[in-house]
């Protein structure tokens, strides 16, 4: 065994994110890490690689004992790793980043830096040409070295804290989430890396969302949740093992199972979906609250949304479907003001988005419920809600309207003293909508609210989104969770590198194969 | 003016009249890089004008009570600073950003207010008179400088160096690297310490009197020290460097400005930081950075509709 993990526990306040969990790593494997959000996968890892102190049980590193020792003994130990939100050394090149990985190795220079010696140079050459070597393994191009790693795309910089990572001629790789946010055509260039450092003899614990990566590459793979490991085995056992399923959809629909777990198709569960949606129509409106005509928004040299038109009636939900980057994010910025389109028009109710001012759009009643929530951490979720009546005089109608919001949120009533910061995400999502309340919205743009929420969650947002859809508002919809959206859609938009692919009422594009290819990459 | 044409006319003549402006651009050439150092790896500290008054007070002290040699006297403040330096590096350094500035902070005004000024040793208010040669020192003050420049710049350049940085941008992910953040972050403040004190002890011989004055030893000094490092850029070794030269100028370059003279440094030292915010040394050559609210040519989109 090369790491072995006994009884770890971890509780911060009351909350035990990581409570008694045994594992076994073998050597030469990859092992899985997987469990809902929130399940402590993060919390585990940052506390074998040394980050958060154990309160309990005991870790080694084949005879190393990791238990106590500081994070930079550790990484030194032989155990190295990434990070879930990549932290690399922004300011500096490529190829600083990975000689400061070498740190460990290298001899102390002080002395011969002060004389400069000629050995000394030699020496320092030989460690930037290892460096490149190891960009070039990590699937870097020669040239990526000499740029700021702030530079770099999402994918390389994702690719450059491998190699750093690798600098450290690690026993143990820990990679935290690395296909999160790619497309998939890189997650296949990572599960090909991850594979490649495995043959290589490389030992890999991988934790991730993504179930197909996870299942395709790993031999093993233990599940946590609520800081407990609930199962541990081959992919084929824990996908069919219904404690896990139990843990990721909750009281969910059938629906999630298997796209939650990768394990085929999405075809055969649709039939579920069919009658519910049924009789919607496809038709853009005539008399539309939103219309869009030939967006193009541009960011420098990229092109992020290419010419798209549509057309959003009152009382109807729309969703615009796509894969990571498509485009979908800036057309909301744009509608919202937020943003400035290169051409094309966007009318909402007579006003030009194009050139209004934000505040003018929201006044309106155009309202944007933003990705990733941007709640206030440090306030409460009173004063959340409070500071989004800002802009409004009437005193007592503010505060009826604060009364009924938290009645429809009763979890937000529950804790309305408690910081925002201090909720879980699928509270702090619903604070989030709360507060797009408050601003009276007649159109609500409401980006991946299902972003990083667990299955549980995910249902009780589109309860609500569907709630508020039911008292007249008008939504936009933008979703990763391409079934989900779908669900409740009246017509959906696929986006697809800045253009919309294909359109229809929400039960059609679920049925069509080409959403799935657009959507996964399949 | 009269100031620029002298040092281009008459360099020798400027040289033996303008000693101790000499003398002091040289000695916050020292402070600047012991600046330099901590904000290199990371660290807001603004604890030199403590570490300059150790260095000071101890070789001053030194002199008068036991008469030893200039050399060891200067070499005793120093050492003891950077001793100090330890000591005080211990339970400070878990703190970071604002908050180590402002542990900092009040270490200086402690060692100031509290010990020099209640130590009936120091002179406490009213100081110390000496009887060292303030003019001596010029030629050992820029070699010092030099010197201390060129190993600074050397060590930037290697393990330690590397280890600074990376501390610098990303402390957690120096630590997943191997790093001992504690222990480099330590090895800076004590270096930025031994600077200070060294500069204090030269500085001390500059005058007949040290006293515990705000702009000597206080948080008026520390912010000028600051100043050097982000007016110069901190990025590189001689930027703060370039910013202990200007700003020890900025009496003469406006001179003409007579008692006004504070307004126009004030002005300056603003559209520096609005214009060339990495400061004067650093990135982008000499280009000027144009701040967002400047006017700017309004490029029209054609109107569709």
């Amino acid at each position: 065994m090369l790491l072995r993990l006994d009884d770890v526990q971890r509780h911060f306040g009351g909350v035990h994110a990581v409570d008694g969990v045994s594992l076994e790593v073998e050597q030469g494997s990859i092992q899985g890490l997987i469990g809902p959000n929130g399940a402590g996968k993060t919390t585990l890892v940052n506390v074998i690689t040394g980050y958060v102190r154990f309160q309990g049980g005991r870790a080694w590193l084949e005879s190393d004992e990791l238990t106590g020792l500081p994070a930079y003994r550790i990484a030194t130990l032989g155990v190295a790793r990434t990070f879930q939100n990549i932290r690399l050394f922004k300011e500096l090149t490529a190829v600083e980043n990975v000689l400061i990985g070498m740190h460990t190795r290298l001899r102390d220079d002080t002395l011969a830096q002060l004389g400069t010696l000629p050995f000394f140079r030699r020496a320092q050459q030989r460690h930037v040409r290892d460096a490149y070597a190891l960009l070039e393994s990590v699937g870097l191009a020669h040239a990526v070295g000499q740029r700021k790693a702030a530079t770099l795309p999402y994918g390389d910089q994702r690719r450059l804290e491998i190699a750093r990572a690798l600098a450290l001629r690690p026993r143990l790789l820990i990679l935290d989430e690395p296909a999160a946010g790619m497309n998939p055509s890189e997650k296949q260039g990572m599960r090909e890396l991850i594979e490649r450092l495995n043959a290589d003899g490389l030992t890999i614990l991988l934790i991730d969302h993504d179930m197909r990566l996870v299942m395709g590459v790993c031999k093993r793979v233990a599940v946590l949740n609520f800081g407990k490991k609930i199962a541990d085995g081959t992919p084929e056992e824990v996908s069919t093992d219904p404690t896990v399923i139990k843990a990721y959809l909750g009281t969910g629909g059938e629906r999630e199972v298997t796209s939650a777990l990768g394990a085929g198709g999405v075809g055969e569960e649709q039939e579920v979906e069919q009658s519910a949606t049924a009789g919607r129509s496809a038709k853009e409106p005539d008399q539309p609250i939103l219309d869009i005509q030939d967006l193009t928004v541009s960011y420098g040299a990229i092109v992020a949304v290419r010419g798209v038109s549509f057309r959003v009636g009152a009382g109807e939900v729309v969703a615009l479907i796509g894969a990571n980057g498509a485009g979908k994010s800036t057309i909301l910025n744009t509608l919202s003001g937020v943003i400035r389109a290169e051409s094309g028009t966007a009318v909402f109710d007579g006003l030009d988005l194009t050139t209004a001012k934000a505040s003018t759009i929201v006044r309106r009643g155009l309202v944007q419920v933003p990705e990733g929530r941007e709640i206030l951490a440090r306030q409460t979720v009173l004063e959340n809600l409070e500071l989004a009546t800002w802009a409004r005089r009437d005193g007592v109608a503010t505060r009826k309207k604060i009364d009924e919001v938290l009645k429809r949120f009763p979890i937000l009533g529950e804790r309305r003293d408690v910081s925002a910061g201090s909720l879980s995400g699928g509270e702090q999502q619903m604070l989030a909508i709360a507060r797009g309340l408050l601003a009276r919205p007649r159109l609500l743009l409401l980006d991946e609210p299902s972003l990083g929420l667990a299955p549980q969650m995910v249902d009780e947002v589109f309860r609500v989104i569907d709630e508020i859809h039911d008292e007249g508002t008008t939504i936009l919809l933008v979703e990763q969770n391409a079934l989900r959206a779908l669900g409740i859609a009246d017509r959906a938009y696929v986006i697809e590198t800045g253009r919309i692919l294909l359109s229809g009422s929400g039960d059609d594009l679920l049925h069509n194969p080409a959403v799935r290819r657009a959507y996964l990459g399949g | 003016m009269d100031f620029f044409i002298a040092l281009v006319s008459d360099p020798v003549g400027f040289w033996n009249s303008h000693t101790l402006l000499i003398s002091q651009i040289g000695i916050n050439g020292m402070l600047a890089t012991s600046m330099f150092l901590v904000l290199y790896s990371g660290q807001l500290s603004l604890a030199a004008p403590g570490f300059m008054a150790v260095g000071a007070y101890v070789s001053v002290l030194m002199e008068l009570y036991w008469h030893t040699p200039f050399a060891v006297n200067i070499a005793a403040g120093t050492l003891l600073a950077a001793l100090l330096g330890l000591l005080v590096g211990l339970p400070v350094l878990r703190l970071r950003g604002v908050f180590l500035a402002i542990a900092t902070i009040g270490f200086v005004e402690a060692l100031r207010l509290g010990v020099i000024l209640n130590v009936p040793i120091t002179g406490e208010g009213l100081g110390l008179k000496h009887t060292a040669d303030p003019l001596g020192g010029v030629p050992i003050i820029l070699v010092s400088l030099v010197a201390v420049v060129l190993v600074v710049w050397r060590l930037t350049k290697g393990r330690l160096g590397s280890a600074w940085a990376a501390i610098r941008q990303d402390e957690i992910a120096a630590l997943s690297q191997g790093i001992n953040v504690a222990r480099y972050k330590m090895i800076a403040f004590v270096l930025s310490a031994f600077l200070a004190g060294y500069a204090g002890a030269l500085e001390a011989h500059l005058s007949f009197i040290i006293a515990p004055l705000d702009e000597q030893y206080g948080v008026t000094r520390a912010v000028q020290i600051l100043t050097f490092a982000v007016l110069g850029g901190s990025g590189f070794v001689l930027g703060p460097l370039a910013g202990a030269l200007i700003v020890t100028l900025l009496p003469y370059i406006f001179l003409q400005a007579g008692p006004y003279i504070n307004i126009f440094s004030g002005i300056f030292l603003i559209a520096v930081i609005v214009f060339r915010p990495q400061g004067i040394v650093g990135r982008g050559g000499l280009a000027l950075v144009r701040p967002a609210w400047w006017p700017r040519a309004r490029v029209r989109a054609p109107s569709t509709g």
